[in-house]
């Protein structure tokens, strides 16, 4: 009686998950849609705050740059709710955990799960990004889950959809007869204002925006939340607020005889040979407690019941790779950059000064994305290793529009200030001047594209 | 000249409409409706290949009344003044009959503020609007293919809000969907033969011209004809080699029935973009008339100087589409 009570519960609490899985993927992409320029001075609402609550970034950046950056404060809500509930903000609200279910459900094949491949990659991923960013060499942009997200479907996906939803309807467009397309006309118009952007854009690299974020995904078939398993650096710091945190759960034990089924489904190989399941690693999916033949898993309350085998490094691993994480910052600082910077590399208006600025910048890409004029784009090797997918402005794309400051209002770390129209008037990104014996000149002005 | 005395036998007191003086003009311009051209698109596209359609203005487009009305009104109140302007040209049930789709043109190509003046003042095209929505218009369409960003253009030039004042669905200002740019012919074209023209401007039932006057780096003045540059696509800025030829040549198949050019404020310097209001100057004034050229040769005269100056209003006078000789023009003053 009691039994059939607790697997209705968690039955009922499973669900809940999935609905928030689909209901913050939505969010997600909604904000995602609404970071776009509306025709006002300042935008509304944007993907931004998803930076802005991810203590992965928050922590790296504020190790780079040595100070308190109150933008990034409100990861602490994710820090507590890890205290409290464990990894349940891998399982029930991230996006990119949302997207990999979501995947998995719709396009993937069922696949035994088997131990995860790299259990300790992760804290690794997660201590070297730290070091090396308090030696200024950020590198947290390259692995957070929500910048290789926001980075690949903006400068890959999304620009792309819009390509071929346009190339589809022009054809329809032009061809089909006008009795058809007064049907499908509204439909094009339709998508045009709900979820298309406004503009095409137009991407450097999109290319290798896309290939990250689709290994990512293709990693879910060769276990299932690869990534999140074995190298998600955000996963492992909520893992070690897990660890100190509130929440832990009791699993199965001996009395579970040849049962393993728990072990078998878990999506993170969260749960060891002893039954124990880790609280580290669970994301609190809840698949176990409902599919438990004895319905015996539960939440165990407070602190340290079932801590399981976890996954963290011994002394050794962690001193080699605090080691190891000083080597990139020391031969980086060797390097001709650093005797002169590309002085033909713009950064956006309201930039930092360039080594502030690249400790600061995350790479998600919203200045890139907001640009209305589509000239800041990522720029790969010229700002070196640790300045790929940072923005620049490329003027063969697009100006830098005067009486605009959409790139500084959407930085969520403060790479880029945000600047009042008096300010962004003031402000200088480069110096231009025109070389009078090289350029032509038209009607006593130099010579403008024509 | 010549062309002008071959044709003085159609002399405007036939006027009945826009559409033209001759019967032969009339149904050579009836001809070009959206049913015909559609019917077209889906003929050319019935055989194998799927290429665009050209599209096919009829031939003699030419403005042919010799002595053309032109009319110049002055005002403070602008809706007032576009009033008067279109009642001196035989209010706009010449122009729009009921049930028409109307296309009104403004120059809002600017990120600017109307007091700056690089754009049609706000006031001036919904009163055009309102009038034409009140000589029944189904439909009528607002836009211009922006220089500066299209948003930006929309809201700061004050059009967004004042499209919105009107308050009637049937009024829309929108923005340019590339799609709708097909290329078109350009049978009496000098210099061009062919050019991608906004589609929406090509079938509307009355297309009505309201640039403003403004100073203009390249070709000196923008007026009328070089607003027609707001409705094509393509690589634009290549057409500023030899302006005026090409100006004249799209206004061989733009062919709009009503230009009114906004002079209630005019740009005399750092056109076409401006931006200092030192450059600003306000004359409260419209010019308005079915003659393209004409109307952009009176308009010239506000700024001091003569119609000749203007290379687009010498080659299209050359090319038959319209007078430019003031003293050959009917013109007529008001005030309100």
């Amino acid at each position: 009686m009691e039994q059939v009570s607790q697997s209705a519960f968690y039955r009922w609490l499973r669900k809940g998950r999935i609905v928030s899985q689909a209901f913050f993927f939505l969010l997600f992409v909604f904000l995602f849609v609404k970071t776009d320029y509306t025709g006002s001075d300042s935008i509304e609402y944007a993907v931004n705050i998803l930076f802005r609550i991810d203590p992965l970034l928050a922590l790296s950046t504020m190790l780079a740059v040595k100070t308190i950056i109150i933008l990034m404060l409100p990861a602490l809500l994710i820090v507590v709710l890890s205290l409290v509930s464990g990894r349940s903000f891998c399982g029930w609200l991230c996006p990119m955990g949302g997207l990999l279910d979501g995947w998995r459900r719709l396009f993937g094949r069922a696949r035994k799960n088997e131990a995860t491949r790299f259990p300790s990659l992760p804290a690794i991923m997660l201590i070297f990004i730290l070091i090396s960013a308090i030696f200024g060499v950020p590198l947290a942009g390259y692995l957070d889950p929500f910048s290789i997200l926001v980075r690949g479907l903006s400068q890959a996906i999304y620009p792309g959809l819009n390509e071929v939803t346009v190339s589809f309807f022009t054809f329809t467009y032009q061809h089909l007869p006008e009795a058809l397309n007064r049907i499908v006309e509204p439909v094009y118009s339709l998508l045009r204002y709900t979820i298309l952007p406004f503009e095409q854009k137009f991407y450097q690299f999109g290319l290798v925006s896309l290939f990250v974020l689709g290994l990512v995904v293709a990693a879910e078939y060769v276990q299932q939340r690869f990534f999140c398993r074995n190298i998600c650096p955000l996963g492992a710091l909520l893992g070690w607020c897990s660890r100190v945190g509130m929440l832990a759960m009791s699993g199965g034990d001996e009395s579970c005889g040849a049962c393993r089924h728990c072990a078998r489904i878990c999506r993170m190989g969260a749960i060891d040979e002893q039954r124990k399941i880790d609280a580290e690693t669970c994301v609190l999916c809840l698949d176990c407690f409902e599919q438990c033949p004895r319905q015996i898993i539960s939440f165990a309350g407070v602190l340290p019941i079932s801590r399981g085998a976890g996954t963290s490094l011994s002394r050794r691993r962690f001193l080699t790779t605090a080691s190891a994480s000083l080597v990139l910052p020391t031969v980086l600082g060797v390097r001709t950059l650093n005797v002169q910077a590309d002085p033909l590399l713009i950064r956006p208006p309201g930039a930092l000064a360039e080594p502030e600025f690249l400790n600061r910048c995350v790479r998600c890409g919203q200045c890139m994305q907001v640009c209305i004029t589509n000239g800041l784009q990522p720029v790969m090797l010229r700002a070196g290793i640790e300045g790929m997918f940072s923005p620049y402005l490329v003027a063969r794309t697009g100006y830098c529009e005067f009486n605009c400051t959409l790139c500084g209002q959407v930085c969520p770390t403060g790479a880029l200030q945000v600047l009042g129209m008096a300010e962004k008037h003031q402000f200088k990104i480069g110096h231009a001047w025109f070389d009078k014996n090289l350029s032509a000149l038209c009607q006593g002005y130099p010579l403008h594209r024509l | 000249m010549g062309k002008d005395t071959s044709r003085a036998g159609s002399g405007r007191t036939d006027v009945v409409d826009w559409r033209g003086s001759s019967r032969i003009n009339k149904a050579a311009v009836q001809s070009m409706n959206r049913r015909r051209f559609l019917r077209q698109v889906m003929l050319y596209s019935s055989g194998l290949s799927l290429s665009l359609p050209l599209f096919r203005i009829p031939e003699s487009l030419a403005f042919n009344a010799s002595v053309p009305d032109v009319v110049r009104v002055s005002g403070e109140d602008y809706a007032a003044l576009v009033k008067k302007t279109v009642e001196l040209l035989g209010s706009m049930s010449r122009f729009v009959k009921p049930g028409y789709k109307v296309v009104v043109k403004p120059n809002i190509g600017w990120d600017r503020k109307p007091e700056q003046a690089a754009n049609t003042h706000p006031q001036v095209v919904t009163t055009l609007v309102e009038l034409a929505l009140e000589a029944g218009a189904d439909e009528v369409k607002v836009f211009d293919y922006t220089c500066n960003e299209k948003r930006r253009c929309y809201n700061n030039s004050g059009m967004t809000e004042a499209i919105k004042s009107i308050g009637s669905k049937k009024a829309k200002l929108v923005h340019v969907d590339q799609r709708k740019f097909v290329p078109v012919k350009i049978a009496k074209g000098r210099s061009l033969k062919e050019w991608d023209i906004y589609k929406d401007a090509l079938t509307a039932d009355c297309y009505i011209n309201v640039p403003v006057a403004k100073h203009h780096g390249l070709s000196r003045l923008t007026l009328g004809l070089k607003n027609s540059m707001g409705v094509i696509g393509g690589r634009r800025g290549a057409l500023h080699h030899d302006l005026g030829q090409n100006l004249a040549d799209l206004a061989t198949v733009i062919t709009p029935q009503l230009t009114i050019i906004d002079a209630t404020r005019i740009l005399t310097n750092n056109g076409p973009q401006g931006g200092s209001i030192e450059d600003v100057r306000r004359l409260d004034t419209l010019i308005g008339s079915v003659d393209p050229v004409a109307v952009d040769a009176l308009a010239t005269t506000l700024f001091d100087l003569r119609p000749e100056d203007i290379s687009s209003t010498v080659a299209a006078h050359q090319m038959g589409l319209g007078q430019m000789d003031p003293a050959k023009m009917n013109i007529i003053s008001g005030s309100v």
